[in-house]
């Protein structure tokens, strides 16, 4: 058994009792007995706190939205809480009846961030061998469709527009498109490429702000 | 708050003459050229061009604004006097000037009037001389952006003008669509972010250096700091370093798809601080140390050239 296996185990069945085989491995392992470590430190603050209500039915809906959309989860949306799925009733029941709904929801997003922070890219394969896609490339892909959105009015709105800053303008935003498109290609072909994504996430952050700019621009000349 | 006074002739700080001659030196008659040609140009361009000079007494540390949307340039340069000298010249009437003093901030907005008009109507440069203790927020859309010898916080922004630096000290972002960056001997921490610009940065005193740019080229030209950072990045462009043999720093160079020009290999050792680092199976690169490993140096290309070489 491996790191991730132990990340697998924890995610899908809460942590205790462990498997023999994952009680194993971080026993061996400083890396996995932080992680353990840090999740029981966090259940047992949770375990201390005061009896509350049970958190709303809605504040499940939308924390396995936001996990299923981050591509940490990948069950199908459930119709109601008494429906939830199995790996997310072995978390909930870490916690029973007496945890606060935030410090679930704390909870949650501390282990969604461990765990994606400790294997980026093992998420987009499926047990069943299927690639699904990675949490980055939804990000991505939300970005590109409001940026292309954007993209069209703006060219709508400047095209009778022939001074030298719209210009400049249009020819650095076709650049910017060019080079979305190569890392786009490049990291089809290799999804792990950590640089690629780099270069891809900067060319958005620049399109978004090149892209404003025109908007300041269109606002303050006309 | 100032005093403000209408000519028709340019207008220049007598002070600035002799160092402008001791700069200009080489290239005196390439500039003689370019007044006569200028000048040739002011009297086509007929009564409507015109300048403003303004003054305006500050106390300690001026922030000055500019916001020029229209086409020209913006000097600033600096002097020992408590005020803030702003000459700003026009080609047309198209174009109108608010310049304004809240306290130690003085604000200059060039905005245009007719949107009708012209690009060559269009024109209007701006001169500040300024304390050498100035904040600056300058942003243009074509002219050169030119600041020397002034020490405070800046930011600098251009769509395709270049921007020039020589220098200065201060926290210093930039920010460009397509103008490019020339900073030589600046001092404290220089913030770049371009499309299509470049930036060379030339024997430099900077701390900490951050140079992002998805097209254009990148040249550091000069000695690390100690303790400094330096992150250097281009999408499609070159980025080469030139050291010093006294230089002490880690080196971490990584691209995608372009290539390493490592002249330096005879410089480099592994690392000296017992850290393990692991190349990805997706890029080429290296890392090593120069020297005891004292600052820290990060070059990337996504399918540019990085070159590393030492000095003559």
């Amino acid at each position: 058994m491996q790191c991730k296996d132990v990340e697998f185990v924890v995610e899908q069945e809460g942590l205790a009792p462990l498997p023999e085989a994952a009680q194993a491995h971080v026993a061996t392992c400083s890396h996995c007995q932080g992680f353990v470590a840090d999740l029981a430190a966090i259940v047992s603050v949770a375990n201390e706190l005061p009896a509350e209500v049970e958190p709303p039915a809605r504040v499940w809906f939308s924390l396995q939205a936001q996990l299923k959309l981050e591509g940490i989860i990948k069950t199908p949306a459930v119709a109601a809480r008494g429906a939830r799925s199995p790996r997310w009733q072995g978390f909930s029941d870490l916690f029973g009846s007496r945890a606060l709904a935030a410090a679930t929801v704390g909870l949650l997003i501390v282990a969604a961030g461990v765990v994606q922070l400790r294997r980026p890219y093992e998420a987009n394969v499926e047990p069943n061998g299927g690639i699904a896609v990675l949490p980055s490339q939804i990000t991505f892909a939300k970005t590109a469709k409001v940026l292309n959105e954007q993209e069209i009015d703006i060219n709508n709105m400047q095209l009778a527009s022939t001074s030298p800053v719209d210009n400049s303008f249009r020819q650095n935003l076709q650049q910017i498109d060019d080079f979305i498109a190569v890392c786009e290609r490049r990291l089809r072909a290799a999804p792990q490429d950590e640089l690629a994504r780099e270069y891809l996430s900067y060319a958005y952050q620049q399109k978004a702000e090149l892209l404003s700019a025109m908007m300041d621009r269109e606002g303050s000349i006309h | 708050m100032g005093t403000g006074k209408m000519n028709m002739t340019a207008s220049w700080p007598l002070w600035s003459l002799p160092a402008l001659r001791r700069d200009v030196k080489p290239g005196v008659l390439s500039l003689f050229g370019a007044a006569v040609f200028l000048c040739s140009g002011l009297t086509a361009a007929g009564a409507a061009s015109q300048h403003i000079e303004k003054h305006f007494a500050v106390h300690t540390r001026p922030v000055v604004v500019i916001h020029n949307v229209a086409n020209g340039r913006i000097e600033v340069k600096s002097w020992k006097n408590a005020e803030v000298d702003v000459v700003a010249s026009q080609a047309s009437d198209k174009i109108g000037f608010d310049i304004e003093q809240a306290g130690d901030r003085i604000d200059v907005t060039a905005n245009v009037l007719d949107t009708a008009a012209q690009p060559s109507e269009l024109e209007a440069s701006l001169q500040l001389t300024v304390p050498e203790e100035t904040e600056l927020q300058l942003k243009t859309e074509t002219g050169l952006i030119y600041v020397e010898q002034v020490m405070g916080d800046m930011t600098l922004e251009s769509v395709a003008g270049e921007v020039h630096l020589k220098e200065v000290s201060g926290y210093i972002i930039v920010r460009t669509t397509e103008g490019s960056l020339v900073c030589t001997q600046c001092a404290g921490k220089l913030d770049f972010k371009s499309i299509s610009g470049g930036a060379q940065v030339l024997q430099p005193a900077l701390t900490n250096v951050s140079l992002f740019t998805t097209s254009g080229n990148i040249l550091f030209d000069g000695d690390f700091v100690r303790t400094g950072l330096y992150t250097m990045k281009s999408g499609k462009g070159l980025v080469e370093v030139r050291f010093s043999g006294n230089d002490s720093f880690d080196l971490k160079a990584q691209t995608a798809v372009g290539t390493v020009d490592n002249r330096a290999a005879a410089y480099l050792k592994p690392d000296s601080h017992g850290v393990k680092h692991l190349a990805s199976k997706f890029t080429k690169g290296f890392f090593g140390t120069v020297g005891q490993g004292l600052a820290k140096v990060e070059l990337s290309s996504y399918s540019g050239t990085i070159r590393i070489l030492k000095r003559d």
